[in-house]
């Protein structure tokens, strides 16, 4: 039925990727809402008369989207809101394919009607979902729908979490030079639940809703660095080391501003138990943040990263596993093993496999003679189960005649190293300038 | 894929592996390779709960994340004006303890509420707002802060406490005419009222530890530490244990002034005895001199033999005897030095009469005015000691004994003895320290021994460690026993000492 409008749509929609094209019909809705990356521009005469049948769509409802890259993915339809007086309904939607942190508010032009499935066999079953009660079928389509990042929470709460913060909140942040598209819910005081965009300060974190405020701001704000400790600096980059009880409102601006990027971040408790380690690049403009991992100043599970995030306009730049690289450093000062605070996000956990198989395998390389687990995680403080996790899923621990061996064939650990990707930025471990914080008063 | 023939053990991580090179050294193996896999499958879920690194891997090119773009008026907003110091950045104090720093930014409100304000003529700057604002604030916190009402966590809606007066007076240095802080005022008051909190987000207390909604964020935890063991809480850092560690100290200090008064009572009562035995000691040394004196002049009526004989127990061990009596008075602390003295001595005594050496048992007791008599001697001169007529059987007739001694004006006196109070039962006065039969356990050689009681008399002075050499098997003490005359009975009576 709607087989001729789609075409045009679709190239109208990939000219303006950067939804600089306003929709008259959206203006004054809010503050931020005119730079939604998901605008197009309408194309109201031909669709109207056609869509009657099936609109508006209904929750739950499966049907193919027009995505970024010009191309249809299927979506599900997860919420729909009325735009205006007119009638008519913008909808958020979950790519099937993908995490859910490209999930996003689509204009009606962008979905292909014609791929609504027949059956919205799945309305009944999200009003029956909001209660506490699963059936079998439900917990399958969301172990279908979810695959990646989610294995460690079980159903209930992942359903818990995923109905409080199944629509994302802000839709885009302007953090210093980028304006970036965030990428999951976060929750943000009340008073800011009128805006789909948020300015933040890029040196105290501080948010608002208008840029003039933001100028204004930075008119004033005398920070050029993160309010703490410098304890690391190589060229341009910096590390900082901000006290979550001495600069709280710092430290709870940045879980605000992470928890866009994380989808398990969670803000439920206060930051005085952590430190945050700030990276940042350093120019004539101040430290710019790149990125940060949180930490607990006494863990009792020996975690020694809580919540690790490369902004997006730094990612795949390495800064990640200089991240990873440095909490471990951080841990060999205290003399003691750590790891990562569960879960990991799909791109945690591929930084982490990363980082464990390039620091392993170097030194299994080099290594002459026999070597336990143990003496490994002493020389890496790595924990020992994070190393026989690495080393056995690639398949170099095996059992040979009655006992456990390593296999360190060098071809074998070269293309493993290879498939780990690229170290990063090193750690130079002399520039690093630290005590640890019990030390500290 | 085959099943496994075996269960791998588990992997001990204290284990050293041996690292193999050369993949080589596994195909000449006769494993087939495919265990290896079901192998990892079936240690992989114990220990790895993560998802498994080749689907992420194969992901890893394509994993698409949103956008982002360049925001075009950075350049003009944030200004070039940072300077990196040599050294490293060290953090300044938090911005509410540095001075003037105007923490709050106006919002969307603010700004429209402004924009009418100084409609008709500009009254107030954004920036004049902003701070006024701020110090509202501020000035609201603290007269909630001498107010007392101060919450830990937000339960309740929190009241306005600032009055208008009184932010007039504080905001007095201020260049800014009473109309308009009077409007801001009334604004802010409004506008803080309709929050229920305060506005700057520093001073909102966080949520409470049990609030569920997941919009409430930043509670305080719990409790910082939880302790694993009962023992641990216990020691918990609170009230409680510190009253409860303050009582343990006061019953500490009450016992220590309770064993040191012990200790004193103690002292006293040793130099109470020490002071007694040494007086006995100068009274028998005084005895036996006078004695020694008055047997050798007054008796001449011993046989040579005897009288060598003893002379032989002086001359065998002159120096022993002096030494002896020397250390006497100062035994208390030199109670180990003599003992082997009085066993040779002892030794040698069974086999002379009883008469002479036991003048020299410094045990006797002590009569100032009188001299006990020797019954050998009285026999000798023809008087015997009084029969007890009074008892009928046997038994009882040894149940009475008589010592003689020569009283005031040469009279020979016979004095009843009770063997069992050991005194003679007109002279209470006599009843000295040593006469008390004294019981000590003796453990030796797991049998059962008897010391002999001279001996033990004799060793009690010196001290209870000596009791290991000079005894006697009871059987042979009792064989001793039964063919003894009647002094060595007497002597037996004194003091006996059973295990």
């Amino acid at each position: 039925m709607g087989s001729l409008e789609a075409p045009p749509s679709a190239e109208n929609g990939s000219a303006h990727p950067a939804g600089m094209g306003k929709s008259p019909s959206t203006d004054g809705g809010g503050g931020g809402a005119t730079l939604h990356p998901a605008d197009t521009t309408p194309d109201p005469d031909s669709s109207k008369r056609r869509r009657s049948s099936v609109l508006p769509l209904e929750v739950g409802t499966r049907v193919l989207c027009r995505w970024r890259d010009g191309k249809y993915h299927p979506v599900k339809v997860i919420e729909r809101r009325k735009v205006h007086a007119n009638g008519d309904y913008e909808y958020y939607v979950h790519y099937t394919e993908f995490n859910r942190r490209l999930d996003e508010w689509v204009k009606l032009e962008q979905l292909d009607l014609d791929s609504v499935e027949a059956v919205v066999d799945e309305k009944v079953e999200e009003k029956g979902a909001t209660g506490l009660k699963m059936t079998r079928h439900q917990k399958r389509k969301i172990d279908e729908t979810h695959v990646e990042g989610h294995e460690e929470l079980d159903a209930a709460s992942l359903r818990e979490h995923e109905e409080f913060t199944k629509v994302k909140n802000i839709a885009t942040i302007e953090l210093g030079r980028y304006e970036i598209e965030t990428w999951y819910f976060s929750p943000f005081p009340p008073e800011y639940n009128d805006c789909l965009k948020l300015y933040f300060c890029e040196f105290c974190l501080n948010f608002m809703k208008r840029k003039e405020q933001l100028q204004r701001h930075m008119r004033k704000c005398d920070l050029k660095h993160p309010p703490g400790d410098e304890i690391y600096r190589s060229g341009t980059l910096s590390m900082f080391e901000v006290d979550g009880k001495k600069n709280k409102v710092y430290g709870q601006n940045l879980c605000y501003l992470a928890k866009l990027f994380l989808d398990h971040k969670t803000l439920y408790y206060d930051v005085d138990l952590f430190l945050f380690y700030i990276l940042c690049e350093c120019d004539d403009r101040g430290c710019h943040m790149v990125g940060y991992f949180s930490k607990e100043k006494h863990s009792e599970e020996s975690y020694n990263l809580a919540c690790i995030l490369t902004l997006p306009p730094y990612q795949r730049k390495g800064y990640g596993k200089f991240l990873i690289a440095f909490s471990y450093e951080l841990s060999k000062k205290e003399g003691k093993v750590g790891t990562p605070e569960r879960p990991l996000s799909d791109l945690g956990l591929l930084s982490y496999r990363g980082y464990w198989t390039r620091v392993l395998l170097d030194i299994l390389k080099k290594h002459k003679g026999n070597i336990s687990i143990k003496e490994l995680s002493d020389m890496t403080a790595i924990k020992a189960e994070d190393i026989l996790t690495t080393l056995q899923s690639l398949e170099l621990i095996q059992y040979r005649k009655g006992q456990h061996v390593i296999c360190a064939d060098p071809k074998v650990l070269d293309r493993h190293l290879k498939a780990a990707g690229r170290g990063g930025l090193e750690v130079d471990v002399s520039k690093l300038i630290w005590t640890p914080y019990k030390e500290q008063s | 894929m085959t099943r496994l023939s075996f269960r791998p053990r588990p992997l001990d991580i204290h284990k050293k592996l041996p690292i193999v090179k050369s993949i080589k050294d596994f195909e000449d193996d006769d494993t087939p390779t495919s265990t290896r896999n079901s192998l990892l499958l079936r240690i992989a879920p114990e220990v790895d709960n993560e998802v498994h690194p080749v689907p992420s891997r194969r992901l890893a090119s394509e994993i698409p994340t949103p956008q982002f773009v360049v925001v075009d008026t950075y350049e003009r907003d944030y200004s070039c004006t940072f300077s990196q110091p040599n050294s490293y950045l060290r953090a300044r104090g938090a911005r509410a303890e540095i001075g003037e720093f105007v923490e709050y930014d106006l919002d969307n409100e603010d700004e429209d509420w402004l924009f009418e304000f100084n409609e008709e003529r500009k009254l107030m700057t954004p920036e004049t707002f902003e701070s006024l604002i701020f110090k509202l604030e501020v000035l609201d916190h603290k007269a909630r802060e001498r107010a007392g009402l101060i919450t830990p966590t937000l339960g309740s809606p929190i009241p306005v406490l600032l009055r208008l007066d009184a932010a007039i007076e504080a905001l007095q240095a201020q260049p800014i005419k009473y109309a308009i802080v009077q409007s801001a005022y009334d604004y802010w008051k409004e506008k803080r009222e309709r929050r229920q909190k305060p506005i700057l987000r520093r001073l909102q207390p966080p949520p409470p530890a049990n609030d569920t909604n997941p919009f409430n964020v930043f509670r305080p935890r719990e409790k910082a530490h939880r302790l694993h063991t009962r023992r641990m809480q216990r020691r918990e850092n609170n009230v409680q244990s510190f009253e409860k560690l303050r009582q343990v100290r006061r019953n500490l200090d009450q016992a220590k002034s309770l064993l040191q008064a012990l200790i004193k009572r103690e002292e006293k009562k040793r130099e109470v005895v020490d002071s007694e035995v040494t007086l006995q000691r100068m009274q028998m040394k005084y005895k036996h001199e006078t004695e020694f004196l008055e047997d050798s002049l007054a008796l001449p009526g011993f046989t040579e033999e005897e009288f060598l004989d003893s002379d032989d127990i002086m001359t065998d061990h002159p120096q022993t005897w002096s030494s002896a009596v020397q250390n006497l008075p100062s035994y208390d602390t030199n109670l180990l030095t003599t003992p082997t003295v009085f066993t040779k001595q002892e030794s040698k005594r069974r086999y002379v009469p009883h008469g002479w050496p036991r003048k020299l048992d410094p045990l006797e007791p002590v009569m100032l005015f009188t001299k006990p008599l020797l019954p050998e001697k009285l026999a000798m001169a023809g008087i015997l000691p009084p029969s007890d007529s009074s008892t009928v059987n046997g038994v009882s007739a040894q149940s009475y004994e008589f010592r003689g001694r020569i009283g005031r004006g040469g009279r020979i006196i016979f004095d009843r003895r009770n063997p069992l109070l050991q005194t003679s039962i007109d002279c209470a006065a006599n009843l000295l320290l040593f006469k008390v039969p004294v019981v000590i356990p003796v453990f030796h050689e797991e049998s059962f021994y008897l010391l002999h009681p001279e001996t033990a008399i004799t060793n009690t002075i010196i001290g209870r460690n000596e009791f290991l050499k000079p005894w006697l098997r009871y059987s042979d003490w009792r064989g001793s026993r039964d063919n003894s005359s009647t002094a060595d009975a007497e002597m037996a009576e004194e003091t006996w000492m059973m295990e």
